[in-house]
């Protein structure tokens, strides 16, 4: 019988394969108990699980070190949770005292402290519970004498079913095999969702029990578009599930041809394609993209131990002018505070770090931290087309003060006689609606400026982007955010101020379409979305756009 | 046994890499260390996950209690971590 089950589309795709249902070694069977005597010999197979768990993360850590540091960091606390001596001790005593066999003694002491976690309030020491169930769950599948983990080979084509995916199940999984993913928790930022966008496999999440629903090799039909599951689909459901790959596989394999194309309208318009990126080490080949909308700043911050010298700036922002080719590069100051917050400078706890002395407010506090910036930046501006991007900035007075600033570190250089350019264009951030609601003042203080669709959003609908409770509250498509950027594009075409758009809603095709017809030319987004973008706008006019728009206004 | 009063003042409070750094200083001692926070119960200090379930966040004010050979040493120290912000 088909059924359907619905769940939340996170990585896009279609998918038609034998389920698998993978519940990790965790146990089912109640707990049991070994006649006594035995305690050393008990314990001494416990040691030696740890002992191999030990050596398997190690090896983890290691193959994992140089591709991503920060996934490598799991495993050494992974590492660290295997020794507590607390969870050893308990574990001993489960085992010698209570004479429960190891399988049972670690599920069961390993679940507890994986509980008591999960009860902290702070959700950042609640999230570690999932750490101590990965251990725990290596542990079981050690005693039970599976030498791997049982994702990382499959003979067959799979669609993976899944309460959850943890760290260690996914490092090492079938990637030819597995072609769909389905679980019962997450959403579009959790792990698994991150994960299988980046190996580009389709996954709906947060499916209600799918894991009892779903027997293991039952036939299933997945749209990661839509979010529908079809669970042993009828002939009727095959062929229009395969009708739907193959669109979505040609149509993919279509936007590729835009790739490296301009971006021209049915109507001859052209659209100019930035990209967002956030180091020097980027690779775009420059035929994808007219100009780097948003250059940010902080990973320079973020990587040392110390705040980085204006030599180790300016090599940076040199690298990625010689690497631009010309194109045009707004890079942004420090937009760092609330809550990012750099690891050698003790900034204050703040009640609403969103709402508090961050990005330009921050940098106005530190003189001297913002002067050695802004001379990187403009030394750069001596090989090629750099402009400074001013972030957070919600006044004219603001935006003068930031000038002036620019004006001091221009003097200084003059001093030293270091080459920049004397016509440097300056811009700012468009994210704190203060400033958008006076887009016709700002723009008579600056060059350009460059809207943040995800801060304004944020500040004008009251809804923390990242708390998942209120994320029907945040809407970058509602009237008042429509007609906002509606003013704001006006108001700087009509004095031939450059305007364009680096936030979320460039980079997304239908979001993307909507903001030409408010009036944008320029829209930058991270580079995975340019042929996306390119093909969606391809397919219209600028008048259908313009009345698309003008239809939620 | 020496007892040591402190207040923690580093942002992320005992989570995370300052947890990790404060068990490892814990391990170096042979004496038996507890810390506990007001009205709480003592636990383990060589136990990060016990430390974790504390939930120790900024301006919480613990006791170090230490109990052994070196306890003056490992008190002192782990006091003098604490103040010193683990750094952040």
């Amino acid at each position: 019988m088909e059924e359907r089950l619905q769940g939340n589309p996170v990585s896009e795709g279609i998918a038609y394969a034998k389920s698998y249902i993978y519940i990790p070694g965790t146990l089912t069977k109640a707990p049991d108990f070994f006649p006594k005597g035995q305690e050393e010999e008990k314990y001494r197979e416990f040691r030696e699980s740890c002992e191999k768990a030990d050596s398997e993360l190690v090896t983890l850590y290691n193959g994992m070190c140089k591709e991503d540091p920060d996934k490598a960091k799991i495993f050494s606390a992974h590492r660290e949770l295997l020794q507590d001596e607390e969870i050893l001790d308990e574990i001993r005593e489960t085992i010698c005292e209570e004479n429960m066999n190891p399988d049972s003694a670690v599920s069961k002491v390993y679940t507890e402290f994986a509980e008591l976690l999960a009860g902290v309030e702070d959700p950042l020491i609640a999230e570690r519970a999932a750490d101590l169930r990965d251990v725990r769950d290596r542990l079981l599948r050690i005693l039970s004498g599976q030498e791997t983990s049982k994702l990382s080979s499959f003979s067959e084509d799979v669609i993976l079913v899944a309460h959850d995916l943890l760290p260690s199940d996914t490092a090492t999984m079938d990637r030819k095999h597995i072609k769909g993913i389905l679980t019962e928790v997450g959403g579009v930022n959790s792990h698994s969702a991150i994960l299988a966008r980046s190996y580009g496999i389709p996954a709906i999440l947060g499916v209600p029990n799918v894991t009892e629903k779903i027997p293991t090799d039952t036939m299933l039909a997945m749209d990661g578009l839509t979010g529908e599951i079809f669970v042993t689909p009828g002939e009727e459901c095959i062929c229009d599930i395969r009708e739907k790959q193959t669109s979505f596989f040609r149509k993919k394999e279509a936007e590729k041809n835009f790739l490296n194309k301009p971006a021209i309208m049915k109507d001859g318009t052209e659209i100019k394609i930035g990209i967002n990126i956030g180091s020097q080490e980027f690779d775009v080949p420059t035929d994808r993209y007219d100009f780097i909308g948003l250059f940010r700043t902080e990973f320079l911050y973020m990587e040392g131990k110390e705040l980085p010298g204006e030599e180790t700036q300016f090599e940076a922002y040199r690298q990625v002018v010689q690497k631009a080719k010309g194109h045009p590069i707004t890079l942004r100051t420090l937009d760092i505070g609330g809550d990012k917050t750099l690891p050698y400078m003790e900034l204050p706890k703040e009640d609403n770090p969103f709402l508090g002395k961050r990005a330009i407010r921050l940098c106005f506090a530190e003189k001297e931290l913002f002067l050695t910036q802004l001379r990187a930046a403009l030394r750069a501006s001596a090989y090629g087309p750099l402009q400074i991007m001013f972030p957070m900035v919600g006044s004219l007075e603001d935006i003068r003060k930031a000038k002036e600033y620019l004006n001091l570190a221009k003097e200084q250089l003059k001093e030293r006689k270091q080459q920049f350019d004397e016509q440097i264009r300056i811009g700012i951030m468009i994210e704190i609606p203060a400033i958008a609601l006076i887009a016709d003042l700002a723009a008579e203080e600056v060059d350009f400026a460059s809207i943040g669709s995800n801060d304004l959003t944020q500040y004008l609908s009251a809804a923390d982007r990242m708390n998942p409770e209120v994320a029907a509250y945040y809407r970058s498509d509602s009237t008042a955010m429509l007609r906002l950027l509606r003013f704001v594009f006006q108001e700087f075409s009509k004095r031939g101020k450059e305007i364009s758009v680096c936030g979320e809603m460039a980079g997304n095709p239908e979001t993307a379409q909507l903001l030409v017809g408010l009036g944008a030319r320029k829209l930058s987004m991270s580079s995975g979305n340019i042929a996306g973008v390119k093909a969606k706008l391809a397919e219209c006019t600028l008048q259908e756009l313009t009345a698309l728009a003008e239809k939620k206004l | 046994m020496t007892k040591k009063q402190v207040e923690i003042v580093n942002k992320t409070g005992l989570h995370a890499r300052p947890a990790s750094d404060f068990v490892l200083e814990a391990k170096k001692y042979e004496s038996k260390i507890t810390i506990c926070r007001e009205n709480g119960v003592p636990v383990n200090a060589k136990s990060v996950v016990r430390i974790l379930a504390e939930g120790i966040g900024q301006g919480t004010k613990i006791e170090i209690a230490a109990e052994g050979t070196d306890e003056e040493q490992a008190a002192a120290s782990l006091a003098a971590l604490v103040e010193s912000g683990f750094g952040e």
